[in-house]
């Protein structure tokens, strides 16, 4: 034994280190060369009528093959698209709908009358027990603009630029409580583990600026929002696609930019030793998430610079800051929103911010309409607007589609948690209307679609289901829905999901 | 001795067909079909009827020309099966009255078109038993009898065949496409016509006029006088008043609470969907119905008043967006010349040139990411395929004014972004031939209202954006590009 020669390919230990390193995974794909396998790889597919190339020709899937050392570059949409990039801002907690943009004189009538049975009938509430009363709107509302909207006074600013937008207020879900209805709104299932839009649309399109992600997340209000970072997860795409949550005050990404002693030089070695240590890897596996685990090393070498210089809004004129009513050093939504506008500029495909705090149930003073609505709608009137406005004056409105809302709609009964009435007003959640707002690319400004009835709970006219959202989003960016799909556990995936989608061809320009 | 035996094996067979016929008319008598939809086995097996009765047609049918044609001397060897067709026409008509049975009583049948074609099917089945009877006991070539129960028993054939079609392809499957001349000779009119004595939907109301033709047309086959789906029937006024199992479908006055029209307007994938399996209603007839509806739904009230009154277009039928169709062979025949070219200049400059969308060799540009580094001498490197650019991004970039003449050899350009660049107003001058231009983008550039003479001479100009430039947002402007700016 001790003759032997550790590089003699004999010895014990290199024998034994050879056969751990066979997986079950090298077992089953050997297997897969039997006899019994070349007969069904060749007689079977014929004989059950299938094509060598079997998938199903309504959605035969685009070819999104790229080179796995750039995951991102930019591919063409399907067909001409309308917009170019997405910003989403998403309400976390559910803003209530009726204190905003749905005015339902009714309701006004009935402020304070017990709930009708017939509205409680066969329903779960999250909080509201026994019989709730009804709760009118506890703001004033008013019409205005050349389209004769109806709009609050809680978003003064926003009102200038309400000819822009375009409502959706018959959307309504299936999910009633945030963590799940979230994951709805984002990945198209109420589950873990499934892609969500941004990354389906950086699958699809890639981005234009190879410096910086092509999805970037941006938080404010005070926590992470209830359906956690799978809401900008990739599921089971690439995790190349996966959203990069950013933060506006400070270094963009925790540890982007090298320790004190590291230099560009010294980096770019680290860099191209661990690059070799992959690619041979590669070479010996072959598992494709090692390449793009490369291109996200590159990628975050390359976002030192470039990313950095997009989040920084001291660059921005003061009367830029003021308009939006950002302050510098600040982690804010109107911070997030300059962000955001610099971010489309520099190419970024899909900019998401979620603002947390919406969730005006009425058991504590943040979670109010009387206090902690109040403050929420200070903090995003003044951004939205001026990020609007900034778009407008850059012309990138026209190319870059803007989506606003929540994840459910709140009731028409004020919330009566364990049956007490305190100082606080608040409504529970209501999946079954809710009210979002469309502007920029490709959809049509000033227009409303669909009705809810007269208390504003259900929908009455042209609902719209999450999927239908997902599906005219896609749409706008040049996508068929059913085509862009992934195949994996046996069923070519898609961000709509199973059930039937439809593009909401209403709201189209 | 062997005779006896032979007997009694046909014995026992007539007497296990009498018995299932006993069967038979006992369920037909006690079980009749009342109309309403039953148990899902009973209509899975029901169904198979229409497949299962062709036999026991075919074969009744033919036992007369069996015999017929067996008269004569050369064709008398037909005469010995006539018993075994027979017998076995039996067992199949048995079977199928059966199955027939199941159909009816499962499937929102009732009325007197089933009833006859019921009894008349009962008929066949006990006739042919009969006429087996009588066949198999005697050697007698033909019997007075027996001709007449086997002429009676085919009649009984053709005329529950004739009801059978009338219940499956409606009540007028014969008479719809009837030549004039012969429709004349016989008589037949359109049995869809209200009844002369109805209060309800004559000829000279809008009922009678609009709305029930639309329901004839579309929905009275199922939900008619023979079968009614839901229980709803929508071929009488009162029918379509009184509603089905579903409660009322039409609520007099509130187009929308009402049901049917609710399911008229939904896309065609839903599963509330009317009329399944079929093209929707046009956005006319759907008017229609509205407008009556809206009007009060009124049975007597004459087609003038009721498009006097009302408020027409409230009710729309949805929008259906239709993905355009790619066929990546004619697309690839477009590309073919480019595509050497553009290889290479995707190449050169990654991401930056790329086809606009896979359905088109037009191609779209877009250097801005690239900010500094792209430049007069990398636009230079884009006139080769100048001609195939629609869209073009070159915000941010360090292209000057001499990259202008570039710009203009994209004559098909769309959409042109010069955003923070050097462009001045002797580079816009040579935009002048960009004479599809549909937006401009000029913001942050040292552009003056000079430019806005050749602008304004671009046919197709829809927006200009010209914030931070020296254009003053007040100024005296020319009207006619007025409109396009935005600061």
């Amino acid at each position: 034994m001790k003759n032997f020669d550790l590089a003699n390919p004999l010895h014990p230990e290199r024998q034994l280190s050879r056969l751990q390193a066979q997986t079950r995974r090298h077992f089953l794909r050997s297997v897969s060369g039997g006899l019994g396998m070349m007969f069904l790889g060749t007689m079977a597919a014929p004989l059950l009528g299938m094509a060598a190339d079997d998938s199903n020709a309504y959605t035969k899937p685009l070819d999104l093959a790229r080179d796995p050392k750039h995951p991102l570059s930019v591919l063409p949409p399907q067909f001409a698209a309308r917009a170019k990039r997405v910003i989403y801002l998403h309400m976390a907690g559910a803003p209530s709908q009726l204190e905003l943009f749905e005015y339902k004189p009714q309701l006004v009538k009935l402020d304070g009358q017990d709930c009708p049975a017939s509205l409680l009938a066969g329903k779960r509430f999250a909080f509201i027990t026994g019989v709730p009363k009804l709760m009118g709107p506890q703001y004033p509302f008013h019409q205005t603009g050349d389209s004769g909207h109806w709009i609050s006074d809680r978003l003064p600013h926003l009102e200038k630029h309400l000819d822009e937008l375009c409502f959706i207020k018959s959307m309504r879900t299936d999910q009633f409580n945030h963590a799940p209805a979230q994951l709805l709104v984002q990945t198209g299932n109420p589950r873990l583990g499934y892609p969500s839009l941004g990354s389906w649309v950086v699958y699809g399109l890639g981005t234009e600026n190879q410096n910086l992600p092509g999805f970037i997340v941006l938080i404010s209000g005070g926590n992470m929002p209830d359906g956690g970072k799978q809401l900008w997860g990739t599921g089971f795409l690439p995790s190349v696609y996966q959203g990069v949550q950013c933060r506006s005050h400070g270094e963009p990404v925790l540890y982007l930019d090298s320790p004190p002693d590291v230099n560009v030089s010294k980096r770019r070695n680290m860099l191209d030793a661990i690059d070799e240590l992959n690619q041979q890897n590669y070479a010996a596996f072959g598992n494709p998430e090692t390449v793009t685990r490369i291109a996200q090393y590159e990628m975050s070498f390359r976002m030192q610079m470039d990313a950095t210089d997009a989040m920084d809004i001291h660059k921005e004129p003061e009367s830029v800051r003021t308009k939006y009513g950002s302050k510098v050093g600040e982690s804010s939504f109107a911070n997030n929103c300059l962000v955001a506008r610099r971010l489309a500029e520099r190419g970024v495909r899909f900019i998401q911010l979620y603002h947390w705090g919406w969730d005006s149930h009425g058991s504590n003073a943040g979670d109010s309409l009387n206090v902690g609505f109040v403050k929420r709608c200070l903090e995003v009137d003044q951004p939205i607007a001026a990020l609007l406005s900034d778009l407008r004056e850059r012309g990138m409105i026209e190319d870059t589609l803007i989506v606003w809302g929540g994840e459910f709609g709140r009731t028409s009964m004020r919330e009566n948690r364990s049956g007490q009435v305190t100082k606080y007003t608040g409504r529970d959640h209501n999946p079954g209307a809710f009210t979002i707002w469309m502007a920029g690319g490709g959809v049509k400004p000033g227009f409303t679609h669909g009705e809810t009835d007269d208390l504003g709970y259900e929908v009455a006219k042209d609902p719209v289901e999450i999927r239908d959202l997902h599906a005219t989003i896609l749409y706008l960016l040049g996508f068929d829905h059913h085509k862009l799909n992934y195949p994996f556990q046996g069923l070519d995936q898609k961000l709509t999901s199973v059930k039937p989608a439809r593009v909401v061809g209403e709201i189209l320009a | 001795m062997t005779q006896t035996r032979r007997l009694s094996a046909l014995s026992i067979f007539g007497l296990i067909c009498l018995i299932a016929i006993v069967v038979l008319a006992s369920l037909l008598l006690w079980a009749p079909p009342d109309g309403k939809e039953r148990a899902q086995l009973m209509q899975f097996f029901g169904r198979l009827h229409p497949l299962a009765v062709h036999l026991p047609i075919a074969l009744v049918l033919l036992v007369p020309v069996i015999e017929i044609v067996g008269r004569n001397r050369r064709f008398a060897y037909l005469r010995s099966s006539s018993t075994f067709v027979l017998g076995l026409a039996t067992l199949s008509a048995i079977l199928a009255a059966g199955l027939g049975w199941s159909l009816a009583r499962s499937g929102g049948y009732s009325g007197s078109i089933v009833v006859q074609h019921m009894w008349s099917g009962f008929l066949v089945v006990f006739g042919v038993w009969l006429c087996w009877a009588w066949r198999a006991s005697t050697d007698v070539p033909v019997h007075k009898l027996y001709a007449v129960g086997l002429a009676v028993t085919a009649g009984a054939v053709c005329f529950a065949g004739y009801r059978g079609g009338q219940l499956t392809q409606g009540v007028n499957h014969l008479t719809e496409f009837m030549p004039a001349p012969l429709a004349g000779l016989l008589g037949v009119s359109n049995p869809l016509d209200a009844p002369a004595n109805s209060p309800y939907g004559g000829r000279g109301t809008f009922y009678g006029a609009h709305i029930q033709p639309i329901f004839a047309q579309h929905c009275v086959t199922c939900h008619g006088r023979n079968k009614h789906k839901g229980n709803l029937r929508l071929d009488s006024f009162e029918a379509v008043m009184r509603g089905g199992k579903h409660g009322a479908a039409i609520k007099a006055g509130d187009a929308k609470s009402s049901e049917i029209l609710r399911r008229v307007t939904l896309p065609s994938s839903d599963r509330d969907f009317m009329p399944p399996e079929r093209s929707p209603l046009s956005p006319a007839d759907v008017r229609l119905i509205e407008a009556w509806v809206t009007s009060g739904a009124s049975g007597t009230a004459p087609a003038e008043t009721v498009l006097n009154n009302v408020a027409m277009g409230d009710l729309k039928a949805p929008v259906e967006v239709s993905f355009p169709d790619v066929d990546p062979v004619s697309v690839e025949k477009q590309r073919a010349s480019l595509e050497p070219v553009v290889a290479k200049l995707q190449q050169q400059l990654p991401n930056v040139v790329e086809y606009q969308s896979r359905g088109t060799s037009d191609l779209a540009v877009n250097a801005g990411w690239l900010k500094s580094q792209f430049g007069d001498s990398q636009l230079a490197a884009l006139s080769p395929v100048a001609e195939h650019i629609v869209s073009a991004d070159f915000s941010g970039t360090s292209i000057t004014d001499r990259s202008a003449n570039g710009i203009g050899a994209m004559k098909r350009l769309r959409a042109l972004r010069l955003m923070h660049t050097r462009i001045t107003d002797s580079g816009v001058q040579a935009l002048a031939s960009l004479s599809e231009l549909e937006t401009l983008n000029l913001f942050d550039t040292p552009v003056t209202p000079t430019s806005l003479a050749v602008l304004a001479r671009l046919p197709g100009l829809k927006h200009i954006y010209v914030g931070q430039t020296k254009i003053p947002a007040g100024g005296p402007l020319p009207d006619t590009i007025k409109q396009k700016l935005v600061f």
